[in-house]
């Protein structure tokens, strides 16, 4: 169950991490380098501290049937929010993410301030950097925090994807210096909302003394199973919706309010 | 609007924020509550494995059928 554990915190990270990633770029240019590494380390750093102590008091104080019920409850629901908003995106029911897009929009608010560019710590950078990685990385450390709950020790295992998906953003986009919007972010959220709608459902289930056949085999069978429904209800969609489908390019003037929309 | 309702709000709007997911996974863990906890319906528990997953299948279904519903979506249709 770890290898499993160690993809959906990866790829679950990977996807935030790209979307605060914009957000650190666009303070890094308009403000400067040092005000969105400030920001972006100390956000970091109160991730780091929200897992740490949460988790290990959920982990420690609370008896392991009702910690999996409560995880797997709340995996559901998360897992089936993602679901649910990656199958609108792939059926055209709602806007693509386009990273590129949303730090044009971003570039120009920030640009629009009017302040020169020093090299001084800038409240408004940092604010900026802070504000993105903590929001998106709330996520992640729910993720890495539900599954230290699941019973399957799994904390540690979470972490270590979460903190590689966050070094490979890193060094891609240091390397790149642009929005990361090649990262096939949609793809991702549907792999990780299937696989958080497994876990759920998985842990969930066993809270309530289900014993599932092929013990932890049976992740796979599931996952598949909601793969196939979810392909199923992709294609229906396109065929009652066709000509949305491909209008997925969203125009400048409404960037901001379809982001803010995008990121529910 | 006060604090806690804000509070409140924030914590949906971060697990959830659609209330048809929110109540249908709930009714799903209450019949599975019931099976388990009811005698009369004892004779359900071998098959709470399959209403778990009916019952998360059924809330995709029923979400993503709002979705379609709205007036601008019917539109687009």
């Amino acid at each position: 169950m770890q290898w499993a554990i160690v993809i959906a915190a990866f790829l679950a990270a990977a996807v935030e991490f790209v979307e605060a990633f914009t957000l650190v770029l666009v303070a890094g240019i308009t403000v400067n380098w040092r005000s969105s590494i400030v920001g972006a380390l100390a956000a970091v750093a109160t991730l780091a501290v929200i897992i740490a102590t949460l988790g290990v008091a959920l982990v420690t104080l609370i008896p392991l049937d009702v910690l999996r019920f409560v995880i797997g409850f709340l995996l559901l629901l998360f897992g089936l929010k993602w679901l649910k908003n990656a199958i609108q995106r792939y059926s055209g029911l709602k806007f693509l993410h386009d990273e590129e897009a949303i730090y044009a929009a971003n570039l120009a608010q920030a640009r629009a301030r009017g302040e020169a560019v020093g090299t001084r710590l800038d409240p408004f950078g940092v604010l900026l950097s802070y504000k993105s990685v903590l929001l998106e990385g709330l996520e992640v450390a729910f993720i890495v925090i539900s599954f230290g709950g699941g019973g399957a020790n799994g904390i540690g295992f979470a972490a270590l994807g979460a903190t590689a998906a966050g070094l490979l953003v890193i060094l891609v986009g240091a390397f790149v210096q642009a929005p990361l919007q090649r990262i096939p972010e949609n793809t991702l959220k549907f792999i990780v909302g299937i696989m958080l709608t497994t876990f759920g459902t998985f842990w969930s289930g066993e809270s309530f003394g289900i014993t599932w056949p092929f013990s932890d085999l049976f992740l796979l069978m599931l996952a598949a199973l909601y793969l196939v429904v979810s392909a199923l209800l992709i294609m229906a969609l396109k065929q009652r919706l066709p000509h949305v489908a491909s209008a997925t390019t969203p125009s400048e003037a409404t960037m901001l309010s379809q982001e803010k929309e995008v990121r529910q | 609007m006060n604090v806690i309702l804000k509070v409140i709000l924030a914590v949906y709007n971060f697990f959830v924020g659609d209330l048809v997911i929110l109540i249908d996974v709930t009714l799903t863990m209450v019949i599975l509550a019931l099976i388990n906890s009811v005698g009369a319906l004892a004779a359900l528990q071998g098959g709470s494995g399959l209403i778990l997953i009916v019952g998360v299948l059924a809330t995709l279904v029923a979400t993503l059928g709002r979705e379609v519903a709205r007036p601008e979506n019917k539109q687009k249709a």
